[in-house]
């Protein structure tokens, strides 16, 4: 993937670039807001990471002209701020994605993945699919192998999240956003334990296992270990 | 006294003195100049009676008569009239009268005008002065002339009482709202020289001092309650910042020098990759606990400012409730504890959603961790007459009664139990949490176990919830 940092802390951007050459992006980076901007007019990126707090321009008004400009390319933003209004904030001035500093490098790859799959399937789908269970999305069923599963409302939300990202490392912490609306961390694996209760019943019982937990990482609805 | 100029209080009254002046001033100099008017219209009036009744005299008696009337008059016949006579014969002869000889200006065309008399002119027993004074003339057939002047002394007497009353009454209310402005002003000063006062008593790090109050429940009195309760709120502001300094210096001190102890040793002689490794995992799992409590420090440090910058909005509790209940219920199952939830519907509270799930959490986190196997766990919100009560009550150990108070108490302080650094935080940053949505945090004995109580004033759910 091709990235665009735009980051005035040198030797965190130094790290943080280091990090996601090693796990096979390219990226580009920018130490300030006109450079960044400038950078993101020009280039053709596939996500854009930007630092809220930059010199001579604010990462929001970075993505504010490009969004004005015509520009949809997604956008992540780094912030030190972390009160839920400044998520919203964040949020309303164009950006996709919205991490608080400081944070977990794997949370910030497995958001950086989401947001360039989110990019490239865009058709509506009638219905979700993964191997052989199949998320139908106007009548609600859910079925593997033909069998009807049975699942409660935030069961379902959570699968369906799931299956929007298959085959990419979802965090606890997105999860919580996406399928709870909460941005609080909890001191429990209360989490996990909804995943488990979900893999009950999507994975017991047949040969293949779908919902795959990695260690330290997050969840991964996948047909492959 | 300059200080004392420079109040409002002498400012306006000084104001006001000039006010009164003008006021003053118009009506007495109206009233002069009616007065004035009228006297001169009297003596005119008298003059002209005079000299018609002494015409008739010569009509009647002729200039004999007139000669002897005005001799028997003599000169102390009128003397409060202070009128003078003089008749004199066609060649200017002296007949009869008061003043020694005719004034050149005195024409005798029956008019009554204001003419000048010298002092020479004027008797020396009388005690009048020269003067215009309003005098008539006239000339009978045999070309003999009548004149009587009218001394001004009278009208000036008048005259000069009204001035006096004047300047008097302009002196008077000058002098008595210079003197009411200025114990005005001197009361001011007292009062505000109090606040100055305590304002340098603040300054110099009294920050315990407060501005006291005078029992009148005046403005002042206002002033300074309003002053004390925002004094009391600072006071309060830094406490919190104080005890938040001290809670991150404590809880971070001992993670920090775990790290560093474990990184120097690691680092004092060459180890194979896997130790290298362990240590590096170890010191990241430690920073985690580390931001984990800074965070949550954080957090209770926003909400116990009172100054959220969040939205709060009609929240319906129910929802969230039954959402966290929901979400919760496996974890309990997992430790062979049991969650019930008894949710009431429509119950809604204005509040701010995300901090009302992580106190809810909190709550439900503590009793999953403290309770112990096998506890029975209840999450319940219910209507209690007017109030809204979330409760999370548990079977477990609890807390002994005689302590119940300390724990409330330190939670009302940010000062919850540091030796049990989750624990602590959790509940202090609940607490925080009620403070900000005014709701009342109550820790019960559940007999056994521990009822934790969350009072919330409700408010109309909108339709649709």
């Amino acid at each position: 993937m091709h990235l665009l940092f735009i980051e005035d802390d040198q030797e965190a951007a130094a790290w943080l670039i280091k990090g996601l050459q090693a796990v096979g992006h390219v990226v580009d980076h920018a130490a300030d807001g006109e450079n960044g901007l400038h950078l993101a007019l020009t280039g053709d990126y596939d996500v854009l990471i930007v630092d809220r707090m930059l010199p001579k321009r604010d990462g929001l008004s970075i993505i504010r002209m490009l969004r004005a400009d015509g520009d949809l390319t997604p956008a992540l933003v780094l912030s030190a701020l972390g009160e839920v209004d400044d998520r919203v904030e964040g949020l309303r001035a164009g950006g996709d994605d919205y991490l608080v500093k400081p944070y977990a490098f794997d949370e910030l790859i497995a958001r950086l993945e989401v947001l360039t799959r989110r990019n490239k399937d865009q058709a509506p789908a009638t219905q979700l699919k993964i191997a052989d269970l199949i998320l139908d999305l106007t009548t609600h069923k859910v079925t593997r192998a033909g069998q009807i599963i049975r699942l409660q409302p935030k069961e379902q939300q959570l699968l369906e999240f799931l299956m929007r990202h298959q085959d990419q490392i979802v965090t606890r912490n997105m999860l919580l956003e996406h399928v709870w609306d909460f941005h609080f961390d909890p001191q429990t694996n209360v989490i996990d334990t909804q995943i488990s209760r979900l893999r009950s019943k999507i994975d017991k019982g047949f040969d293949k296992p779908l919902l795959h937990t990695i260690r330290g990482r997050g969840y991964r609805l996948s047909e492959n270990e | 006294m300059n200080r004392l100029l420079r109040t409002s209080a002498i400012r306006l009254s000084l104001r006001y003195a000039v006010f009164y002046m003008l006021v003053a001033g118009t009506g007495l100099t109206v009233l002069y100049w009616a007065t004035s008017r009228y006297v001169d219209a009297q003596i005119q009036a008298g003059l002209e009676h005079h000299i018609n009744s002494l015409k008739a005299l010569y009509e009647a008696e002729g200039s004999v008569g007139l000669v002897r009337a005005l001799d028997g008059r003599g000169l102390a016949a009128e003397p409060e009239n202070h009128r003078f006579i003089l008749y004199m014969d066609k060649s200017g002869g002296r007949l009869a009268g008061d003043l020694k000889s005719w004034p050149p200006a005195a024409e005798p065309d029956d008019q009554v005008r204001n003419i000048w008399i010298e002092d020479s002119l004027i008797p020396l027993a009388m005690e009048d002065h020269d003067g215009y004074w309003p005098s008539i003339a006239t000339t009978f057939p045999d070309g003999s002339r009548l004149l009587i002047a009218q001394s001004v002394r009278q009208a000036e007497d008048l005259q000069e009482f009204i001035l006096g009353t004047l300047f008097a009454t302009l002196g008077m209310i000058i002098a008595l709202t210079l003197v009411l402005g200025w114990r005005m002003g001197r009361q001011l000063l007292a009062r505000i020289d109090q606040v100055n006062t305590t304002a340098d008593k603040i300054l110099n790090g009294h920050l315990e001092q407060r501005i006291p109050l005078s029992g009148s429940d005046d403005e002042f009195d206002e002033l300074a309650q309003n002053l004390n309760a925002m004094l009391d709120h600072i006071n309060r502001l830094i406490h919190g910042m104080r005890q938040v300094t001290d809670n991150v210096a404590h809880d971070l001190r001992h993670p920090l020098t775990r790290m560093r102890n474990r990184l120097d040793v690691t680092l004092l002689e060459p180890r194979d990759v896997e130790d290298y490794r362990e240590s590096l995992q170890a010191t990241r799992n430690d920073i985690e606990d580390v931001l984990k409590t800074f965070n949550a420090l954080l957090e209770i440090a926003q909400a116990e400012s009172g100054h959220f910058r969040g939205e709060m909005e009609i929240v319906s509790l129910s929802a969230l409730a039954s959402q966290l209940g929901e979400m919760y219920e496996d974890l309990f199952e997992e430790q062979g504890q049991q969650l019930d939830v008894m949710v009431e519907p429509d119950i809604c509270i204005r509040g701010n959603r995300q901090l009302l799930a992580q106190s809810i959490s909190n709550l439900l986190e503590n009793a999953h961790k403290y309770a112990g196997d096998k506890a029975h766990v209840a999450l319940s919100l219910r209507r209690e007459q007017t109030t809204a009560v979330l409760t999370v009550s548990d079977d477990g150990p609890g807390i002994p009664k005689d302590r119940l108070k300390d724990v409330l108490q330190r939670y009302v302080r940010l000062d919850a139990a540091r030796s049990t650094p989750g624990n602590g935080l959790g509940l202090s940053l609940v607490s925080a949490i009620a403070q900000l949505h005014h709701a009342q945090l109550l820790l019960e004995d559940n007999a056994p176990g521990l009822a934790v109580l969350l009072r919330f004033a409700p408010k109309t759910c909108p339709s649709g919830q």
